[in-house]
């Protein structure tokens, strides 16, 4: 009798009713912490709602800015500007691919094959929207599922990496940035080739982690992707150190790096729609697999 | 359900604005939070059913458009709101000072959860969330403080135009 009283009465039913919404939203957070998923076809569905709108809102700023800037402002210097700035980021691009198939010369291997590790197929996206919290780095774009994009697909800029596919709606998708804390990218450092994994740091930096203290590192190395893993080509710019310490004991030093593109000022991004394979497994271990089947 | 919906529409459009308008500021990590000042209008005006879900899908909204793939904010607006509505027994929302200052130390509490929530949750280094918490919670929080003032105004000067009583978490004081 206690209990029926106990729901029915109102000041309970509201005690509940927080304990419920709260009880829900830690089960919300219990799934997507190990899972690393939500609910996946109401996330898209409200992917879908909103895109839309961010994507007008966006396209309204845009037009009013580069009216601004246009006639308002300066007349053709701005368009001279961007068109300068193209170039250089395109140069620097040529720049790094020339001295990756230097090295990669160096290391006999063929021209070709170089070509055919960079020559992925990859389309175009435009930035619709930013993180809407400070404390995660991500943007959302206007390609999705049905452009073929999907998670973890990597993506990138002229000028270097950007990001991996997180979420993806039937037109939409999230990329989570390289400087968020939960990216970590297989690369290496372009002069020395010691491989290292950069992760975010939350500002717009990120940080080499497990570098190794006997590898000769110095400020203003380029740092390249190693095409390890899976989801990045390899050879492609990530960023530049900008600084190294090698603390008084341990295996690894620390280098902190500041990305190639600068990712607060994101408008358009490319997806790689290729997966890249994962390297082949050492010969020794495929052996051992082959006679634990075979037991 | 007619005061759901034009709520709920309100808090898409400034989710929309805080993803896209004010990423166009000059310091782009540092904007103001709008949905969390919408999040503090809707517990002190509005009822706790209402608000309690509203506020738990803004939270969702933002878990979804944000590179966050734990759900942290699901759970920290509707704890915000629910704590808002047991504070608003206490306070009046009136006055530039009091509705900035509450707004800022929320906005500081919030990160404080997130903080902890992000770093139990995730092998993140305290080193770089603790940083965080000075390069933008502290100013972010700032500036959540000052813009609440004036959109607390236009939220209830919306609210007059749009509900007979706008106020109804006020009225029922005292009754729930």
């Amino acid at each position: 009798m206690w209990i029926r009283d106990f729901f029915l009465s109102r000041r309970h039913r509201l005690f509940i009713f927080i304990i419920l919404l709260l009880l829900f939203s830690l089960v919300l957070m219990s799934l997507r912490a190990k899972q690393k998923k939500g609910v996946e076809f109401f996330d898209a569905l409200l992917m879908e709602i909103c895109s839309p709108l961010q994507k007008a809102a966006t396209l309204t700023i845009q037009t009013v800015q580069g009216t601004f800037r246009k006639y308002v402002f300066l007349v053709n210097l701005e368009s001279e500007n961007r068109m300068l700035k193209q170039k250089i980021a395109e140069l620097q691009e040529e720049n790094n691919r020339t001295k990756e198939m230097k090295l990669a010369m160096e290391r006999l291997k063929q021209l070709h094959q170089f070509r055919e590790k960079n020559s992925l197929s990859m389309i175009g996206a435009e930035v619709i929207g930013q993180d809407p919290s400070s404390w995660f780095k991500s943007v959302t774009i206007d390609k999705g599922e049905r452009d073929g994009v999907k998670k973890g697909m990597a993506v990138i800029s002229a000028a270097g990496v950007i990001g991996q596919i997180l979420k993806t709606a039937s037109h939409y998708a999230t990329v989570l940035l390289i400087t968020d804390y939960n990216s970590a990218i297989d690369s290496i450092v372009q002069r020395t080739r010691a491989k290292a994994i950069v992760e975010g740091k939350g500002a717009n930096r990120c940080q080499l982690k497990y570098l190794l203290r006997t590898e000769e590192v110095v400020v203003g190395d380029a740092v390249v992707t190693s095409g390890l893993a899976g989801n990045f080509p390899k050879g492609l710019m990530v960023g530049e150190i900008k600084k190294v310490d090698k603390k008084g004991h341990g295996v690894f030093q620390y280098a902190e790096l500041v990305p190639s593109v600068d990712l607060t000022r994101l408008e358009e991004v490319f997806v790689v729609m290729e997966p890249i394979p994962p390297p082949p497994p050492p010969k020794e271990e495929k052996i051992k697999k082959g006679k634990k089947i075979k037991k | 359900m007619r005061r759901f919906v034009p709520l709920l529409l309100a808090g898409i459009i400034l989710l929309i604005l805080q993803t896209t308008w004010l990423s166009f500021f000059p310091i782009p990590r540092i904007r103001p939070d709008l949905l969390l000042i919408f999040t503090l209008y809707l517990a002190f005006f509005f009822r706790p059913f209402l608000g309690g879900i509203l506020a738990f899908f803004m939270g969702y909204l933002m878990d979804l458009f944000s590179g966050n793939t734990l759900g942290v904010y699901t759970f920290s607006r509707t704890l915000v709101f629910f704590a808002t509505q047991f504070l608003k027994e206490r306070f009046y929302l009136e006055g530039f000072f009091f509705q900035f200052l509450f707004a800022f130390i929320f906005g500081i509490l919030e990160g404080g959860l997130l903080f902890v929530l992000i770093h139990g949750l995730e092998p993140v280094s305290f080193e770089n969330l603790y940083l965080s918490l000075f390069t933008f919670l502290l100013p972010q929080s700032f500036c959540t403080g000052l813009a609440a003032p004036f959109l607390f105004f236009l939220f209830k000067k919306a609210a007059s135009l749009l509900f007979h009583r706008p106020e109804q978490g006020i009225k029922a004081r005292g009754r729930a």
